[in-house]
């Protein structure tokens, strides 16, 4: 069974660098952000085409990276300067100017690394680490404020209120729409998988939002005909397992590609590349600090530490996101040199143990060369998962006998 | 085969003990007569590493004996371990920070501020008697324990295998964070999973980009080392004043006033007037930080500045230093090169970006300390984007008459690495001098492949 929306999806993705060179002779600006606090409606409101720079999976552009960032940046931002070495990508080649944020640190290096080596226009926006202080806030605000002053010297135009409320909305529904078609690929018999929502999300990275969000309530209306109702059960028969840790952006799909070839199922994530930053995203004041700050009191990039662990909202929020999908364990997957995942992966695993959930870590980078040793590691995982749900349900019978 | 141990000569005992008597913070004071028996009798008993000859290791088989700062600054480091201790069993706080960042708030909050080698240091030195490989593998082992607990990618662990994994009394875990390392932060985040829950945290929010241009950036800053006070503040149970911040800042400028005079009259002759080590060890003390004892060092400090003149104005030239060495300028965190074997094949350091940048310029004493230190502190030459802080760097390499610089970082710095590069880009295309880029082995001794790469480029200059 497949959703005929989703092959629209892929077709309109492949037409958009196309589009967006059209769109650019016409006049408009194409915005690449890179980032995870990048408060998208702005530049969306100011009449810019926003374009996420994401890409991952190409070791060649890794080593080109690591030419002008050094071998110790982690492989994501390596292969993003790599590739605005090349300039080769097509959504690369489309971009005007960029913006990054400096949640993570080694976001902002490649923020001045790119600016530096390849003389492109660069806006960044700062992120307090203390961010749940009301400190964090006001300063975060102020830059909010001072990133879309750099925006309007760019746009030539003062950001509307009017326009900011449009797009605050637009996307507002773009999010519910995404929250709304997730629990299909984690119900029982679905009818979409993980992956294809996976894919759907990063599509909405690139597409025009408006078209994004008719292509996603498309979806859901094949989703809703298909399957009315969907339920989602913890003993399906299948190893559930959930993403965590480094993003998987674009171009890499091996972890993705292994888990499904040992047989696991994955059922949600609380990836910067997939759903997580389309959670918890409130915005109460439609004003650019408004929006900002809602983006700040999401759940916390792991870049921005916090110093206590007991009311951790990233925990928190992970734990909530396995109940809901009834996952069995988790697949924590780390890049790298990515040290905000790295340095949380032991503790994160600690933390889930008392939970009586399974964690893997899986430290990778775009090389091939790992491939058998993470297949060997995932399906030993999953195998586990299997069997030791098989016992729990072997209990269930045995106690209701 | 017993190793072979440096031992300071009597020859120069009668002119040593012409100098000076350190006083420290508490009031006490060591004689020249104390110092001279403690680097003679006790000190080569307890740390033999120290007098260990193994220019591996930078240790040589001869020291600058005529000149006092060095063995007092070598005094200082030996009886550093036992200091603590002292001044732990005294009540007093000790607070864990960052490299590259200046203490003045900690002393002013009655703290000693210990920067991540401090620590470690601190920690080998409570083990009497060992040799250097000893300390080394004793330290790989600890280390280990925070890679286990963290990331086997971890530069910068956060002082965790000490004080989460060990038990070195160390009170609060407070660095500025993000300022020139992204591990750190993540090292003091790990401190809340280990088992010492009474040792307090807090990360001291350091903004990027342009920070010191954005009115905002400055008073965000500037409530971070609020906060930073009131945290020092519950741990000593006492409460710091802006006064006491105002005179804290005014005894720290006197100390990077004179650590820049002096770095100053270094320059200032052809003839360089103390070798590599000696040089760094002036600009350390003129951050007053080096040896967990502010008064202390600027006591050791003033007194330099008369040796140093002394040796400029006669034209002598400092232990060890080869005849017109090649100058070389160091960048990066944390790490140097072997300067002892550098300057064996005709080199000398002229200069390093870390420590400098923030010894080199004042802060405003009229106003709010509070926010004159943030402005100040988000005014590191070394924190600004890369044109800026290469342009900085370009001067201090001119000031120092630089044939060549080198930027060395550790393994697993990804923040330092990253714009390696193009700061050595500025520098080539502005002043055109020949630079390299040198990784450090993972907490590795000092390599000999490294030091090859040091001395053909030495030879190239
Ligand atoms: S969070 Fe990890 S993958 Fe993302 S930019 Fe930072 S280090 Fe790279
Ligand atoms: S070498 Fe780099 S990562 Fe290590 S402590 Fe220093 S700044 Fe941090």
């Amino acid at each position: 069974m497949s959703i005929k929306t989703l092959e629209k999806v892929r077709k309109r993705l492949e037409e958009r660098p196309e589009e967006l060179k059209r769109a650019r002779e016409d006049g408009r600006k194409v915005v690449g952000w890179v980032g995870y606090n990048v408060p998208e409606e702005i530049i969306h409101a100011l009449g810019f085409i926003p374009v996420r720079i994401a890409v991952g999976g190409d070791d060649r552009l890794v080593e080109v990276g690591a030419r002008y960032a050094s071998s110790k940046t982690c492989v994501f931002i390596r292969e993003i300067v790599g590739a605005f070495a090349e300039n080769q990508d097509p959504f690369i080649q489309q971009t005007d100017f960029l913006a990054f944020d400096a949640t993570c640190l080694q976001n902002y290096r490649a923020a001045e690394v790119i600016e530096y080596f390849f003389k492109k226009d660069v806006v960044v926006l700062g992120v307090p680490r203390n961010f749940d202080w009301d400190e964090a806030k006001q300063y975060f605000a102020h830059e909010a404020n001072e990133f879309t002053r750099l925006l309007e010297e760019r746009a030539e135009a003062p950001l509307d209120a009017s326009r900011l409320a449009e797009s605050v909305a637009l996307y507002n529904d773009i999010r519910k729409t995404l929250k709304s078609i997730y629990v299909f690929q984690a119900a029982k018999d679905n009818v979409i998988s993980w992956e294809e929502v996976y894919d759907l999300i990063q599509a909405g990275e690139l597409l025009d939002k408006q078209e994004y969000l008719s292509l996603l309530q498309q979806t859901l209306a094949e989703l809703q005909e298909l399957q009315q109702n969907p339920v989602i059960e913890g003993d399906d028969g299948n190893s559930r397992l959930f993403i965590s840790g480094s993003l998987i952006p674009r171009g890499d799909r091996k972890l993705i590609g292994i888990i499904k070839s040992v047989g696991g199922r994955i059922v949600g994530d609380d990836l910067w590349s997939g759903i997580l930053p389309h959670l918890d995203l409130d915005i109460k004041e439609i004003s650019p600090a408004g929006v900002a700050l809602a983006y700040l009191n999401r759940t916390p990039h792991a870049a921005l530490p916090y110093l206590d662990l007991a009311s951790d909202k990233r925990l928190k929020k992970l734990h909530e996101l396995l109940s809901e999908s009834k996952a069995q364990g988790v697949i924590y997957h780390t890049l790298r040199y990515c040290d905000p995942f790295t340095f949380k992966a032991k503790e994160t695993k600690n933390v889930l143990a008392k939970s009586g959930i399974p964690l893997l870590e899986i430290h990778t980078e775009y090389a091939g060369s790992d491939y058998e040793a993470m297949k060997t590691r995932v399906e030993a995982f999953v195998e586990m998962i299997k069997i030791k749900s098989e016992i729990t349900e072997e209990e269930g019978v045995l106690a209701d006998a | 085969m017993g190793k072979q141990l440096f031992r300071y000569s009597e020859e120069h005992k009668e002119k040593f003990l012409e100098s000076e008597n350190i006083t420290f913070n508490d009031g006490s004071v060591v004689t020249s007569e104390e110092i001279w028996h403690y680097l003679t009798v006790e000190g080569p008993k307890k740390y033999p590493g120290s007098f260990e000859v193994n220019l591996y290791q930078g240790n040589r088989n001869s020291r600058d004996e005529t000149l006092p700062t060095s063995l007092k600054t070598h005094y200082l480091g030996l009886t550093f371990s036992d200091r603590m201790e002292k001044a732990k069993d005294r009540g007093k706080s000790i607070a864990f920070i960052q490299g590259g960042q200046a203490v003045d708030p900690y002393t002013a909050a009655d703290t000693i501020a210990l920067r991540p080698g401090l620590v470690n240091q601190w920690n080998r030195d409570l083990v009497h008697g060992n040799d250097i490989n000893k300390e080394f593998l004793r330290r790989k082992e600890l280390k280990e324990k925070a890679f286990h607990d963290m990331s086997f990618e971890a530069c910068q662990t956060g002082g965790y295998e000490h004080i989460q994994a060990g038990n070195l009394r160390v009170d609060v875990i407070a660095p500025f964070t993000v300022l020139r390392c992204s591990d750190v932060s993540y090292g003091v985040e790990a401190h809340r999973h280990g088992p010492n829950k009474n040792v307090k945290l807090i990360n001291v929010d350091y903004p990027l980009r342009h920070q010191a241009d954005k009115p905002w950036a400055i008073e965000y800053f500037a409530q971070n080392l609020r906060k930073l006070v009131g945290t020092l503040d519950e741990v000593t149970g006492r409460t710091t004043s802006e006064e006491d911040l105002l005179a804290s800042i005014k005894l720290h400028n006197e100390g990077r006033r004179l650590g820049t005079e002096l770095s100053e009259l270094w320059w200032s002759t052809d003839v360089p007037p103390t070798n590599s080590a000696d040089r760094a060890s002036l600009v350390g003390l003129g951050n007053l930080d080096n040896h967990g004892d502010v008064r202390a060092s600027l006591s050791v400090l003033k007194e330099a500045k008369k040796f140093i003149a002394e040796r400029v104005k006669n034209g002598v030239k400092g232990h060890a230093v080869p005849d017109n060495p090649k100058r070389i300028f160091i960048l990066g965190s944390c790490v140097g090169i072997n300067t002892a074997r550098s300057e064996d094949s005709g080199a000398i350091v002229v200069g390093k970006d870390d420590q400098w940048s923030h010894c080199s310029t004042l802060v405003e004493e009229e106003g709010d300390p509070f926010y004159n230190l943030a402005k100040y502190t988000l005014e590191y030459p070394y924190e600004q984007s890369i044109e800026k802080r290469a342009q900085w760097t370009i001067e201090q390499i001119k000031k120092s008459r630089a044939d060549g610089v080198i930027f060395i970082h550790n393994w697993g710095c990804n923040t330092q690495a990253a714009v390696a590069r193009p700061i050595l880009d500025v520098i080539k295309r502005e002043i055109g001098i020949p630079t390299y880029i040198q990784e450090r082995d993972l907490h590795g001794l000092q390599h000999e492949q490294e030091q090859n790469r040091v001395n053909a480029f030495i030879e190239m200059l």
